[in-house]
């Protein structure tokens, strides 16, 4: 019996599928077996930052409706064999979702991956509210900044009213990932302090991921970033993913730039 | 003190008739010899000294305290039970009223107001908790507040207690309150003379029991 993460955001653009991506990956490099599924339906993007736009033949639509049964519809990852992914509709809306379906689909993934990722869509709709209803823990990504903290708020608020978990007495567990953190930006002030993010949302950390221009070209080549050993963002999903599969790994404060550090130090000795 | 307690069969009327009256008495004689007579209104001199001549005891113009029914003391004593029972649910209703009023009148929460979160409050509130951007509490009673406030605050109560807000929207008694007032740890809003005060509250004056 494996565990639902469901990784949500609120606001659009933080990161999630890549986070999702990423994860994954990560999770399944640990040996763990992992499934992704993309929720949002009617924008896939995940198949895209996987690089597996073309093996798609079924879709987690036609799984749920019984056109296709689960096997057919998984699509193994090119890079590790533990890693499964099930794609959205691109051509139905978010509407086709249904409770009853969207439970039977869980569980059934449930028996056989040790983790289930669910990519929520943007926003508090009925989308994201399916994808939170059936998850035993939650992933929430946000950037640094208010906007951001806000919808991220508002999406811990419905997660923690509406989920099913939540409606039987039990607590959905939730961790937090701060995306794209701008080191410089920080110690100048400009970009919130992972601390205050966390004292506005009140949810564990999970880990930090700082901004990192490689993250683009892996999304755009279908290799997500994890890949790249040199990566930082990549290091940071590797720590995240050794973290979820219960390995203890020390937080790194990446909010302190080693460059910035160096020039500090020389700067000292001019 | 010696005394005896006794049931006296009385026979009360009122004479309209003094012919009548004094055939009638003539006809029922051996009903009246143990009767106390009691004769309301008027006594006439002849009526009187027909009654001594009879030996009949009699008084004139009295209260006596008579007993009552069985029908009506049965009657009187349901009526009693009635009034009891009634008193006591008005006392019970007042009660019940008065432990809901209790229990409505403060709210104390320790939940985070997460954003898009309304709360309405018809009583007081004391939230230990923070109050994040986006989420709004209207409250009829007064506020306290003891963590930081970033959504919207209305109160209609008396006093409000909040901590330094910078990004707060307070609005008391339908007036803006300028966050810039709030600096000191924790804060009193309350009206005076429709005119709303702020001053600190020190921490000698913080007692909570």
């Amino acid at each position: 019996m494996g565990i639902v993460i469901a990784v949500i955001s609120g606001k659009g653009g933080v990161g999630k599928t890549t986070a999702t991506a990423n994860l994954g990956l990560g999770i399944a490099l640990n040996g763990k077996k992992c499934v992704m599924v993309d929720f949002d339906i009617g924008q896939r993007n995940l198949d895209m930052i996987l690089g597996l736009e073309n093996r798609v033949v079924y879709d987690m639509v036609q799984v749920m409706d019984g056109e296709a049964s689960v096997k057919q519809a998984l699509i193994k990852s090119k890079v590790s064999e533990n890693l499964f992914f099930l794609a959205a509709s691109q051509t139905k809306d978010k509407s086709v979702l249904d409770s009853k379906k969207v439970q039977k689909l869980v569980t059934e993934l449930k028996e056989d991956f040790d983790f289930v990722i669910l990519d929520a869509p943007a926003g508090i709709e009925s989308g994201y509210e399916h994808t939170i209803e059936f998850a035993d823990a939650a992933i929430i990504i946000v950037n640094p900044e208010v906007s951001s903290i806000r919808d991220a708020d508002r999406a811990i608020g419905i997660l923690d009213s509406k989920s099913f978990k939540v409606k039987n007495g039990e607590e959905v567990a939730k961790y937090l990932i701060i995306n794209r953190i701008v080191a410089d930006m920080v110690q100048s002030g400009e970009m919130l302090k992972s601390e205050d993010i966390l004292e506005i949302l009140d949810i564990k950390l999970l880990g930090k991921v700082p901004e990192d221009k490689g993250v683009i070209d892996a999304s755009n080549q279908g290799k997500p970033v994890i890949l790249d050993k040199k990566s930082i963002a990549g290091q940071a999903y590797a720590r995240i993913s050794a973290r979820l599969c219960g390995q203890k790994v020390d937080m790194k404060d990446i909010e302190i730039d080693d460059a910035n550090l160096f020039k500090k130090i020389v700067g000292i000795f001019k | 003190m010696q005394s005896k307690q006794y049931s006296v069969k009385v026979y009360e009327t009122t004479i309209k008739d003094e012919a009548k009256f004094i055939a009638f008495f003539d006809a029922n004689y051996t009903l009246f010899k143990d009767h106390l007579i009691v004769i309301n209104g008027e006594l006439s001199s002849t009526v009187e000294s027909y009654l001594k001549t009879k030996k009949l005891i009699y008084m004139n113009n009295v209260n006596l305290p008579k007993g009552r029914t069985r029908k009506a003391l049965e009657e009187e004593l349901r009526l009693e039970r009635v009034e009891t029972d009634v008193s006591a649910q008005i006392a019970e209703d007042k009660l019940e009223k008065l432990s809901v009023q209790l229990k409505n009148n403060l709210t104390v929460l320790d939940d985070m107001i997460r954003s898009g979160r309304e709360l309405n409050i018809e009583g007081d509130l004391l939230l230990l908790n923070r109050v994040n951007s986006g989420a709004t509490i209207n409250a009829k009673g007064n506020v306290i507040i003891t963590n930081v406030v970033e959504g919207s605050i209305r109160c209609t109560g008396n006093f409000m207690m909040l901590t330094t807000s910078p990004k707060a929207n307070i609005v008391f008694h339908g007036v803006e309150v300028e966050n810039t007032l709030l600096k000191n740890r924790l804060n009193r809003v309350e009206l005076k003379n429709n005119e709303i005060i702020i001053t600190p509250v020190l921490k000698k004056e913080i007692n909570w029991a």
